[in-house]
């Protein structure tokens, strides 16, 4: 039930962002400074992400040589490729890979 | 005005053909998404109840990895929320063009506003209101039906898929591939950094509330920097 609420919680929060100067600040500016601050919330917070989905229940950041060399092959597929479904592949095949190797 | 049938069909086509080929990269997202709802013992159709709910993966597959690792309620749900406040910037740049609308189509058209809508619809502000919102409906409801439709694929995939494979290394290693597609300047780059850097500081912190920590200095050193270059 919490997970549904927690869902429903996102899901309205997201329809907001999406409708809010469509349906109600229609014809109103965005500060300036608002878009720069915006312009960087994905990259900071999927970043942050990415670090926060490696914490055990211990506190501590599993990340070994699998996931980092899976992050750099990755990274460096999707710079090359631009192609999500690459991205994935490459970098899973390298994650099990030098999993399977150490 | 409207429009004769002719005409609507040609529109409703168009949406489609344009749809198909950004709805492909998604679909790795999708299965991935069905995959990590499986895993996070969140009941199955809950899980999948995100998706005509928040219609929008990265927050999705924020929300339900974060649920199901134990993140405390607050910060998953912050987390969620965060990842989709770049649709405000969307909702601000389509405003002009939603204003020669109806209201229903003003209140409606927002639910489907993903990243490869605003792509689509961005680039024909001049289009005819009767037209415009023939293309954006045909062009969202095209993507609904295909996200609700592999998001339970995944489902079904999930529990046939080994738990050796620890597929849920997937989820950061496609935000990993997010980030390098989205970057377009070097400050995001640091924005980046930063945001993995500091996360990783703050990891000891309880509930994973370090991400909150670290997607907030990601911002505000990326705003400086941005400030600074003016």
């Amino acid at each position: 039930m919490s997970a549904f609420l927690a869902i429903l919680v996102v899901g309205i929060g997201t329809y907001a962002s999406r409708a809010i100067f469509i349906v109600a600040l229609a014809g109103r500016e965005i500060p300036e400074k608002v878009l720069t601050a915006l312009d960087f919330v994905a990259p900071a917070v999927l970043s942050a992400l990415v670090i926060a989905l490696l914490i055990d229940d211990a506190g501590n950041v599993s990340m070994g040589w699998p996931e980092a060399s899976a992050f750099g092959v990755g990274a460096a597929t999707a710079y090359k490729t631009r192609s999500h479904i690459w991205t994935l592949a490459v970098g899973m095949a390298v994650y099990w890979a030098v999993r399977a190797l150490i | 005005m409207s429009l004769d049938v002719t005409t609507k069909r040609a529109i409703s086509r168009q949406a489609v053909i344009d749809a198909i080929p950004l709805e492909i990269p998604a679909i790795p997202f999708a299965l991935v998404l069905g995959l990590v709802i499986t895993e996070s013992g969140i009941d199955y159709l809950v899980g999948w109840s995100s998706s005509p709910l928040i219609f929008g993966g990265a927050a999705q597959l924020t929300l339900i990895s974060l649920l199901g690792s134990g993140t405390a309620w607050i910060a998953a749900v912050a987390a969620g929320l965060v990842v989709n406040a770049r649709h405000v910037m969307y909702s601000a740049a389509l405003a002009p063009t939603f204003q020669r609308q109806p209201r229903w189509f003003r209140w409606l058209g927002p639910y489907t506003l993903l990243d490869q809508v605003f792509a689509l619809v961005s680039v024909r502000p001049e289009e005819e209101p009767a037209a415009l919102r023939r293309y954006y409906l045909t062009a969202g409801a095209t993507f609904w039906i295909f996200w609700q439709s592999v998001v339970a694929l995944g489902l079904v995939i999930g529990p046939v898929v080994p738990t050796e494979w620890n597929l849920a290394f997937a989820v950061p290693l496609m935000f990993v591939g997010l980030i390098v597609v989205g970057i377009n300047k070097w400050p995001k780059v640091v924005a980046a950094l930063v945001g993995a850097g500091v996360t990783y500081l703050f990891a000891g912190l309880p509930n994973k509330a370090g991400l909150l920590v670290g997607a907030m200095a990601g911002v505000l050193v990326g705003y400086l920097i941005e400030e600074n270059r003016r």
